[in-house]
């Protein structure tokens, strides 16, 4: 997900330019010289110049190269697919899926799918990833639905306690 | 004074404190201790179960936690060369060429050791530093917690290992998530897209979540994982650590000042005080080729220098909601949430409470001796659980703990959003940390810049007119021009032996 600083440095001048024009655009407080527009309109601007001298590249030289610590034991990996890049958005879509389904099928299977799923994904068995994704909502629902009485939904498998 | 330290001790010497310490005390070092799950993502984690325990008892497992998860940090650091949070990266090498000389006993010794010894001189100097600096805050006005908070802003992006440009629009897009919502000085609903989710602004507690939890799940989906611990038997822990203590109590007594420095300036953490702490030790050393080779000397310092910086990150965060690090920017949520608003007078009113904070941050690194011993020795056995098994549980308390903040999905939302921001952020070279501080200060800030705008009548000169607000000014002032004047100052030299004087 490593972009050129161009692309970066230019989205932050366009999000620092819409930020400062959308705050220009509020009234201020009547009365009064400034208000709820001064602030949104220095942030934008500074961004905006912040972006600009990003895509020029400017403070690139400050930038330290991440230091990996080599694993021992020389591990080989198949070279990653064209795809490949995209699992890291599988925890987000997950929790978007929480959102969109937790209120029908109640919070212990959607919290199955969703533990199954990224346990796999991170290369767990079945045998290791079928357990956990039994006990584990059991456990959470434990602890902050009877311990900490969060309303977590119910849906179609009520726990009973 | 005694009455209050008496009144302290029967605050915390309750059931539910009790409790609390030791079981945060048990969290953190299992979450510090696993690669990848850093100190701020189990303090993070931790803020909705605090929603449901006394004031107290809330702070007791915010300090227990932080404070043990930024010592098991080092555990598979020395065990494995792969630090456990950020703040042990420093020294992770050092203390794995020490364990293949067959001293991992040393080196994890000195952990426990100089970590508690750091914590404790963090909390001293806590106690002695807050206090009178609250007695100075009482005078300020808006415009000095303008500079302040401008000041620890600046700071956050100084310290970044990263472009400080970079660092500045992190800042600034920061401060632009806190514009979001109606609690603006004209209560008009401000870059709020209509939706009545966004109304309320974005809560600190779930975009921290989505950016040190939910991004770390993201990019364990794409990195190997870590091999596991080999097994071992480990002889006395604590053996030969008071010999380092008098041989080496001048780089001791160095950490924990550096360490104390670092955590009161805003925005600069653990980590940095690790490494500073590191690179001060191995420049004063008078055995600097020793380093590296597994010396125990850079240990001392940055061990202790990491865990001071802790407590003393909360005296700017108690003075002035002003957060010393990320940690402390959580912890000033927490307070918020149970009435104890930052600010000098909390000294005052609640000075009982605030005797607690100091106890509880001694009684955990008391705790951190013999709780520190126990996991080392069960490292072997923690250190087994494969990522597989973790991550899926970060993921549903990630879930659940930011619903429980609002009881509405919309925190979830937040959540996933802030996960996404931050692993593209963070996989670019944007320090997250900078825009976690200026999420946490944007109102704070904002407030106070307008406040001090209307009183000035528009009018820029009432800035600097006061003397405090003049002083912190021209520090703020000095914080923007300094990476300039360095820039120039590096381009200046790699021009200079190429040119040639034209005249």
């Amino acid at each position: 997900m490593r972009l050129p600083d161009r692309v970066t440095g230019s989205f932050l001048v366009v999000l620092g330019g819409a930020a400062a024009y959308g705050g220009w655009l509020l009234p201020p407080v009547p009365g009064q010289p400034v208000g709820p527009n001064i602030f949104p309109l220095v942030i934008g601007s500074g961004l905006a110049l912040c972006g600009l001298a990003i895509t020029f590249g400017i403070g690139s030289t400050f930038e330290e190269e991440e230091e990996i610590i080599p694993i021992e034991g020389g591990e080989t990996r198949p070279p990653p697919g064209r795809f490949y890049g995209l699992r890291a958005l599988l925890p987000p879509a997950l929790l978007l899926f929480y959102v969109a389904v937790a209120d029908r099928l109640g919070f212990i299977i959607t919290a199955a799918l969703i533990v199954y799923a990224t346990a796999s994904a991170l290369g767990a068995r079945w045998r290791l990833a079928l357990p956990l994704a039994v006990l584990a909502p059991i456990g959470i629902h434990l602890i902050f639905s009877k311990l900490l009485r969060v309303p977590l939904p119910i849906g179609l498998l009520p726990m009973p306690w | 004074m005694l009455n209050t330290l008496i009144e302290a001790f029967a605050l915390i010497s309750t059931w539910e404190v009790i409790i609390a310490l030791l079981a945060a005390s048990v969290y953190g070092l299992v979450i510090g201790s696993l690669p990848g799950l850093s100190a701020t993502m189990a303090t993070a984690l931790l803020v909705p179960v605090t929603f449901y325990l006394s004031p107290i008892a809330a702070i007791a497992t915010i300090v227990a936690a932080s404070t043990m998860a930024i010592f098991s940090g080092d555990i598979p650091g020395a065990l494995l060369r792969i630090p456990g949070t950020p703040a042990s990266a420093a020294y992770a090498d050092e203390a794995y060429a020490m364990t293949r000389k067959g001293e991992a006993e040393l080196a994890l010794g000195a952990g426990v050791w100089f970590s508690a010894v750091g914590g404790i001189a963090g909390t001293l100097s806590l106690m002695i530093l807050a206090p009178p600096l609250a007695e100075i805050a009482l005078s300020f006005s808006t415009f000095e917690y303008f500079w302040l908070a401008f000041l620890g802003l600046m700071c956050a992006t100084l310290v970044a290992r990263s472009s400080p440009v970079k660092a500045i629009a992190a800042m600034f897009i920061g401060l632009l998530v806190a514009c979001i919502g109606i609690e603006n000085p004209g209560g008009v609903p401000r870059f709020t897209f209509g939706l009545t989710d966004l109304f309320g602004g974005i809560e600190p507690i779930p975009a921290l979540v989505g950016v040190f939890a939910v991004a770390q799940v993201m990019r364990a989906m794409l990195t190997p994982e870590p091999p596991p611990i080999p097994k071992r038997k480990f002889g006395s822990i604590m053996a030969g650590q008071w010999k380092l203590t008098k041989k080496y109590h001048v780089q001791m007594t160095r950490g924990n000042i550096i360490g104390i420095i670092i955590g009161v300036l805003p925005g600069a953490g653990a980590d940095m005080a690790a490494w500073v702490s590191y690179a001060m030790s191995k420049k004063f050393s008078k055995e600097p080729e020793k380093f590296g080779t597994g010396h125990v000397e850079g240990l001392v310092e940055a061990g202790a220098s990491n865990n001071a910086s802790i407590a003393s990150g909360w005296v700017p965060s108690l003075l002035f909601g002003i957060p010393g690090d990320t940690i402390a920017a959580i912890a000033i949520g927490v307070l918020y949430m149970k009435g104890l608003n930052p600010g000098p007078t909390l000294f005052t009113e609640k000075a009982s409470s605030m005797y607690a904070i100091y106890l509880m941050f001694i009684i955990a690194n008391l705790l951190m001796i013999p709780l520190g011993i126990v996991m080392i020795r069960l490292a072997s056995y923690v250190l087994r659980a494969p990522r597989s098994s973790i991550m899926p549980v970060i993921m549903l308390c990630c879930a659940v703990g930011s619903f429980a903040i609002g009881n509405n999905m919309f925190g979830v939302v937040t959540v996933a959003t802030f996960g996404i921001i931050g692993y593209v952020m963070e996989a670019n070279g944007y320090p997250v940390a900078a825009m976690v501080l200026g999420v946490v200060m944007g109102t704070m800030v904002e407030q106070a810049f307008v406040t001090s705008l209307i009183k000035s009548d528009g009018s820029i000169l009432p800035f600097f007119e006061r003397p405090i607000s003049a002083i912190l000014a021209a520090f703020a002032i000095g914080a923007v021009i300094w990476p300039v004047v360095v820039w120039l100052w590096q381009r200046l030299k790699r021009q200079a032996p190429a040119a040639t004087p034209a005249r």
